[in-house]
């Protein structure tokens, strides 16, 4: 079932058009920032507020992939690579209306002579990918003082527990976290997000 | 064609909503803490309606719990009340037969079982892209829709129902994203509470109730 993806692109432009909800992008925007003020003045730092961001964001990630799934009627992914396509070209359409690119990396090699194929590589624990925004609309309007950028604030932190918190509910267990953003200088916006491992699905305690 | 219950069960395999419109046997009250609170009120509420109809046989100064049937603790004292006396498990209502001797968490443990079992009988002979859609005995045919996030909507209907999949799916998408997903006061992944909530189980009962499939 390879879906290419430009049909990912399709699905989640009609998705977004199919949103009978939207918000002001302005409003977002202002109400993410003001946010993000009041966790600073309340933790004061940064590390924290890192911290607590990428917690609100798992807790919406864990009720985001319900919306999804039940809106886009997407199947299982075969491979990790697809889970990034399906993450960048539906997920993020879908909800922000941005596209980030993607760029996908193979697990590290490992020394062992028996290497598995191409595709079990794509799926197996360490395999990962990087999204690059070019547009962030929780950003607009954002210039970082010169103390948070000491203390190593991550502005779109939130959107890192958002995939972490909507991906552990399809078993899957990933680290997500910004490499680079441009409120901070750097050149381009861009978020790793890296296969940890595939979670067991539960099975009921045997109480006989 | 007519829609018998539905049992919903998250991914941590506990059920975390009953609900049912026809059902031949009354359905035994949960033993203490087998069920989650917030589950349902039927379990609660069906010890409510005994008590009522058997007033005249039965008079208790215990029946002054039949008021508190909203609250979760009360199933604890209903427990207390029907261990008691075996009349109230025989409601006179026309479709009260004495209950399977099965206790509702028994019922939904081993619902979920078959369900487990087959399903991963079926992930074993034929791979992963197969699913298991449903099952049929001479009484009754089991539905099932999964969702990829773990979790199971189950229905009972009678034989003669053609796939119910599509209404499953429809509550998914409707009653279940608006008043659950989107609902903050529901403690979804939770191990300790059910997601039973009054707009939930009357947007569900109006989507079946209204459907083609109820006569």
């Amino acid at each position: 079932m390879a879906t290419s993806s430009k049909q990912y692109l399709t699905r989640g432009e009609e998705l977004w058009k199919g949103r009978s909800e939207k918000v002001n992008a302005e409003l977002f925007a202002l109400t993410y920032g003001a946010l993000v003020v009041q966790l600073i003045q309340d933790y004061e730092d940064y590390a924290e507020v890192n911290k607590q961001l990428e917690k609100m964001g798992y807790n919406i990630g864990t009720r985001l992939i319900e919306d999804f799934l039940a809106k886009s009627n997407l199947g299982r992914c075969s491979d990790f690579r697809e889970v990034g396509e399906v993450v960048a070209k539906v997920g993020f359409k879908s909800f922000l209306n941005i596209s980030p690119s993607i760029t996908h990396q193979a697990p590290p090699v490992p020394t062992s002579p028996t290497r598995p194929t191409s595709t079990a590589q794509a799926n197996s624990a360490g395999s990962s990918f990087s999204l690059i925004f070019d547009e962030n609309p929780l950003a607009e309007f954002v210039e970082l003082p010169e103390d948070a950028l000491e203390g190593g604030l991550w502005f779109s932190n939130v959107l890192c527990g958002v995939i972490r918190g909507a991906l552990e509910m399809v078993q899957m267990q990933v680290s997500a976290e910004f490499i680079s953003d441009v409120l901070r200088g750097d050149e381009t916006t861009e978020m790793r997000v890296k296969l940890i491992k595939h979670l067991e699905e539960e099975v009921p305690i045997g109480d006989d | 064609m007519t829609i018998y219950s539905l049992y919903i069960y998250d991914r941590h395999c506990t059920c975390v909503y009953y609900h049912d419109w026809h059902r031949t046997r009354r359905p035994k009250l949960a033993v203490e803490g087998g069920i989650l609170p917030a589950v349902s009120q039927a379990v609660v509420a069906l010890a409510a309606e005994t008590n009522s109809s058997t007033l005249t046989i039965y008079s208790s100064p215990r029946n002054t719990l039949t008021s508190a049937s909203g609250v979760v603790v009360a199933v604890n004292e209903m427990n207390a009340q029907s261990a008691v006396s075996p009349l109230l498990q025989a409601p006179p209502s026309p479709v009260g037969i004495s209950s399977t001797g099965l206790a509702f968490d028994e019922e939904v443990k081993l619902v979920y079982g078959v369900v487990l079992s087959l399903r991963n009988m079926i992930k074993k002979l034929s791979g992963r892209d197969e699913q298991f859609l449903n099952y049929r005995t001479s009484a009754y045919k089991l539905h099932l829709f999964e969702t990829l996030s773990g979790y199971k909507f189950v229905m009972l209907s009678d034989p003669g129902t053609e796939s119910l999949r599509f209404v499953l799916r429809q509550i998914y998408v409707g009653p279940f994203l608006e008043y659950v997903v989107r609902n903050p006061l529901v403690n979804m992944d939770s191990k300790e509470y059910g997601i039973d909530n009054e707009y939930f189980r009357t947007s569900v009962d109006r989507m079946i109730r209204g459907s083609s499939f109820f006569p």
